[in-house]
């Protein structure tokens, strides 16, 4: 068993689930249009990001599938979510719901984004040139997956949590 | 002139001139008596915002005259500001307050009315606090009324729920600037079209939305030392005719384009690298994304052909002085900001910006929208400050005299959409619409309307006319217009005018300042010792204190006063001790104003719109040197499909102004084109079996409309809407369940990541034949006329 190859099969495995989560919050908050856009996007990035980590976990004995995005298009479950999203789209409850997503999303994206970390420090150990070149690309992008999770989460908190408190 | 032929010869007869010349003055005017007084003014028909005097007699205005002396015009006027003053003697104007009882807006005092709005907004603080409050203004209105609701939302409710309709039009432009140079402020200066050797407009219908402008490029084309032109439209646009490169795009692509051209630029040593090297940042970075794009490439995506994208390189990088511009076809489509900073990108590249005839015009769609974003009635803060730079905070929280954690700055204003959005939740509660019509003017009607009719949304409409927004409102205060009152606005290349009241407003009528001000004492907001906030009784003295409020900013009116403004040409800020005659460009020493400490913001990715972390940026300072920002090109958030195969682009014609609740009312304006038309391409019409004339229906994933058809020069796949026309002059079939034909029943609900702009221009819809028209549709022949291969 190679510990390398398992370190990058936790990166995939988080990428892939983030992707997940990304698809599921994207269509039960798809009345939050630009959540339900860059959640989609941001889907879509993690596969790829997933994708990508494959022939290099093979260099480390490491056979990972491929990233499954079937989700990220239009299938039944997700025109249900959708619909459902739209419908309770007119309730201040909604916000408390995207503020937990957020929170979620948030926290995923920071397991990958440690897992991308640990992948640089055994990028530099083993001069794996190959892993280092994806690591700076790609952790760029989770990063930035972040900082937009802390963006939206800043303009989302005060409206959910403080009007109306003080009745 | 007596006569309506100028929406004939829009553009009125040339006077050519040369390279470094002076553009030839040539009064315009449009008088229906002749004038006992003429009283200075600008016109806020478009955001050239050209120097006029309002002609008056016997207390009603009479006409309007260009002012030969003003830098903008040198005496011209459009269509729109020779007729559209005319709107003011409509007996359609709003002359009392109306407030809705029983399911119906019925007359009332201002007394009742005001009454009214302040215990609604006094039991809605105690009940759910500032944030259940919202505002939405204008692009029309006065600098010192923007700076009235800027400090009374700001500083005085604290609520961050203020924001424009220039949102929909202007907001790109604003986040380009800032997004490429630290801060909003067009670089460059009108005069700049006169020095230039190189035109080059990208998604900017500048022969349609500034009259006078184009005026001024065209008398440099046919003037002995004709600049190069490269035009960016799907439309054939009348810039388009006249281009030496045409680039007809697929909607949606610009980032593509301008990333090929940048390509094109670096593989032929076209950039100026001394100037990059020192005065910008991200070079590496740019040159690794745009090496992406060799014109074959975007050649596929844009659907043209890779060797006209080198020729328009070739021309753009061979100029000596280059002239950029852009606007609604980049502001209103997929990746606005991301295009724009890409158009800021080839200025740079190419070391053209702060010289004589170099300038990069990120335009403004509205005449008085600089001042929205200059007064922090939009996406910053007064005087074009930083939210998350706490010291610029406090300094704003100083001279207002109240607690810095009274001005909401734990995130950006809110945006138009999401406002809306809260409207929608429930959160907000209290909507107050100043001069502007968001249903018409929002995308997605339906929901636009369902929010407006909610019972527990109180909404309070001030405008001139009973607007199909005022028709959802529950109170209506008739406001004074242009001409009645009193105040500032600055156009798109920084020029200030006073406009002067010429006459009183029709009956009850009071000006939005008046409001906002009898607001602010009514609810007694006040500063921190108990003073109240807003003490003025004139406009004059809130300039006076917002002169005070930008000193030592970009935007610097310091130097500026009603006087100085009074009797000789427009006045460009920043005006101060260092340019006590104002500031013709912006950079002219190459230093940018992107110092951490300084700036206007921290900037954003390009792409997601994350923004980026105020450590981060003050780790890599870049001191006074401008950002080339790159972007991949993400293709439009909705594409054609079998079911909706064309693309929908929506804009202007050149004789109404947004919708139309002023141009509707002029004769000559409104029987230029008095019915919307859907325009498609020949091969198009053919395909579908419509003639010229025939009703269409055109169909969208959220709404319908009905139009008669014309076959143009458009781009294959891509079919063209005014959005002008709402329901209110249809008193047939007045509303959208009759015979829908706004432009936004069809438009989707996405915006730009960065800018927030709402993208417009990118919607997928199908096309069918309903019936036969009446001959031909009486469409304006300004964009149509004319079938180009």
């Amino acid at each position: 068993m190679n510990k390398i190859g398992l370190a990058l099969r936790e990166l995939y495995r988080a990428e892939e689930e983030l992707a997940d989560e990304y698809v599921k919050v994207g269509e039960r908050l798809a009345a939050e249009h630009d959540i339900w856009y860059e959640c989609k996007r941001f889907a879509e990035e993690c596969h790829l990001h997933a994708d990508a980590i494959r022939p290099v976990a093979a260099r480390y004995e490491e056979q990972l599938a491929p990233a499954d995005d079937s989700e990220v298009g239009e299938t039944t479950t997700a025109a249900l979510r959708h619909k459902l999203s739209e419908l309770l789209g007119r309730r201040p409850e909604s916000g408390l719901l995207l503020l937990r997503s957020l929170r979620q999303l948030y926290l995923q994206a920071q397991e990958v984004s440690f897992h991308w970390l640990i992948a640089g420090q055994l990028a530099q150990a083993t001069r794996d040139q190959e892993l280092l070149t994806l690591v700076d690309e790609l952790h760029r992008e989770t990063l930035t997956q972040i900082k937009w999770l802390k963006t939206q989460a800043k303009v989302a908190s005060p409206q959910a949590l403080v009007v109306g408190s003080r009745s | 002139m007596r006569g309506g032929e100028r929406t004939a010869e829009v553009w009125g007869e040339r006077t050519p001139f040369a390279r470094g010349g002076e553009w030839p003055a040539r009064v315009d005017e449009y008088l229906t008596d002749e004038p006992e007084r003429w009283v200075q003014s600008a016109c806020v028909l478009c955001s050239n915002g050209c120097g006029l005097d309002i002609g008056v007699r016997g207390g009603r205005i009479v006409g309007v005259r260009g002012r030969a002396q003003d830098r903008v015009n040198h005496g011209r006027l459009g269509p729109k500001g020779l007729y559209g003053w005319q709107a003011n003697n409509s007996p359609d104007r709003l002359t009392r307050p109306l407030i809705r009882r029983d399911g119906e807006l019925r007359e009332a005092s201002w007394e009742e009315a005001m009454e009214l709005i302040v215990a609604r907004s006094q039991e809605l603080l105690d009940q759910m606090g500032p944030l259940a409050f919202g505002f939405y203004t204008s692009g029309q209105l006065f600098s010192e009324e923007y700076y009235a609701q800027a400090k009374i939302a700001r500083a005085g409710l604290g609520t961050p729920h203020l924001d424009g309709n220039t949102r929909l039009c202007t907001a790109t432009a604003e986040w380009a600037l800032i997004e490429s140079f630290g801060c909003d402020g067009d670089p460059g200066s009108y005069t700049d079209i006169d020095l230039c050797d190189t035109l080059f407009l990208v998604g900017h219908n500048v022969a349609e939305t500034q009259t006078v402008l184009w005026m001024r490029m065209l008398d440099r084309l046919h003037g002995p030392d004709r600049p190069k032109l490269v035009v960016v439209d799907p439309r054939p646009t009348p810039a388009a005719r006249e281009a030496d490169v045409w680039l007809r795009i697929r909607s949606g692509t610009n980032v593509a384009l301008l990333n090929a051209i940048q390509h094109e630029l670096l593989a032929n040593g076209w950039a100026d690298q001394t100037f990059v090297n020192e005065h910008t940042v991200g070079f590496e970075a740019l040159e690794k994304t745009v090496s992406q794009y060799p014109p074959e490439r975007a050649a596929e995506i844009c659907g043209i052909s890779a060797e006209a994208i080198r020729e328009a390189a070739r021309l753009i990088g061979s100029g000596e002085r280059l002239v950029s511009t852009c606007l609604q076809g980049v502001y209103q489509s997929n990746q606005a900001t991301a295009a724009a900073v890409q158009l800021n990108n080839v200025n740079l590249l190419r070391g053209m910006i702060g010289r004589p005839g170099c300038a990069v015009f990120q335009m403004n769609g509205q005449p008085t929208a600089e001042n929205t974003r200059e007064t922090g009635a939009n996406g910053a803060l007064p005087g074009f400050r930083n939210f998350e730079n706490d010291a610029q905070v406090d300094e704003l929280a100083a001279l207002w005299n109240v607690d810095p954690l009274t001005i909401p700055h734990w995130a950006p204003p809110t945006h138009a959409m999401q406002i809306f959005r809260f409207a929608e939740l429930g959160s907000i509660r209290f909507l107050w619409i100043t001069c502007t019509n968001p249903a018409v003017s929002l995308p997605e009607l339906h929901r636009i309307r369902a929010i407006l009719e909610q019972e527990r949304l109180f909404v309070v409409v001030s405008d001139a006319f009973l607007t199909e927004t005022a028709q959802l409102a529950d109170v209506v205060l008739p406001a004074a217009i242009w001409g009645e009152k009193t105040g500032t606005y600055t156009n798109a290349d920084r020029t200030v005018h006073i406009s002067d009241k010429a006459v009183d407003p029709p009956g009850e009528a009071r000006s939005d300042f008046e409001l906002l001000v009898e607001y602010a004492q009514r609810m007694d907001l006040s500063d921190k010792d108990g003073a109240p906030l807003l003490p003025w009784s004139s406009p004059q003295e809130a300039f006076e204190e917002f002169k005070r409020i930008s000193a030592g900013r970009p935007c610097d009116y310091s130097g500026l006063s009603y006087e100085k403004l009074r009797g000789g040409s427009g006045i460009q800020w920043p005006c101060n001790e260092e340019f006590p005659d104002g500031c013709e460009r912006l950079y002219a020493n190459h230093e940018f104003p992107t110092d951490a400490d300084y700036c206007e913001a921290y900037g954003h990715d390009l792409i997601s719109g994350a923004e980026n972390e105020p450590d981060e940026y003050k780790a890599h300072d870049p001191k006074g040197r401008a950002f080339l920002k790159a972007a991949e090109y993400i293709p439009s958030p909705e594409q054609p499909s079998d079911d909706y195969p064309f693309l929908l682009n929506t804009g202007r014609t050149v004789f109404h102004w947004h919708t139309r609740t002023k141009t509707a009312r002029a004769s000559e304006l409104q029987q230029a084109a008095p019915e919307p038309w859907v325009e498609l391409a020949p091969a198009d019409a053919q395909r579908l079996g419509v003639a010229d004339g025939d009703l269409v229906a055109v169909e969208s994933a959220r709404g319908r409309i009905e139009a008669p058809a014309r076959s143009t020069g458009i781009r294959e796949g891509v079919v063209f809407l005014p959005f002008h026309y709402g329901y209110w002059d249809e008193p047939e079939r007045s509303d959208p369940n009759g015979r829908p034909r706004a432009a936004n029943e069809l438009t989707i609900t996405r915006w730009d990541p960065v800018s927030k702009q709402p993208i417009f221009k990118t919607a997928a819809v199908r096309v069918e034949r309903i019936g036969d028209g009446d001959g031909a549709a009486r469409t304006p022949a300004i964009s149509t006329q004319e079938r180009l291969p």
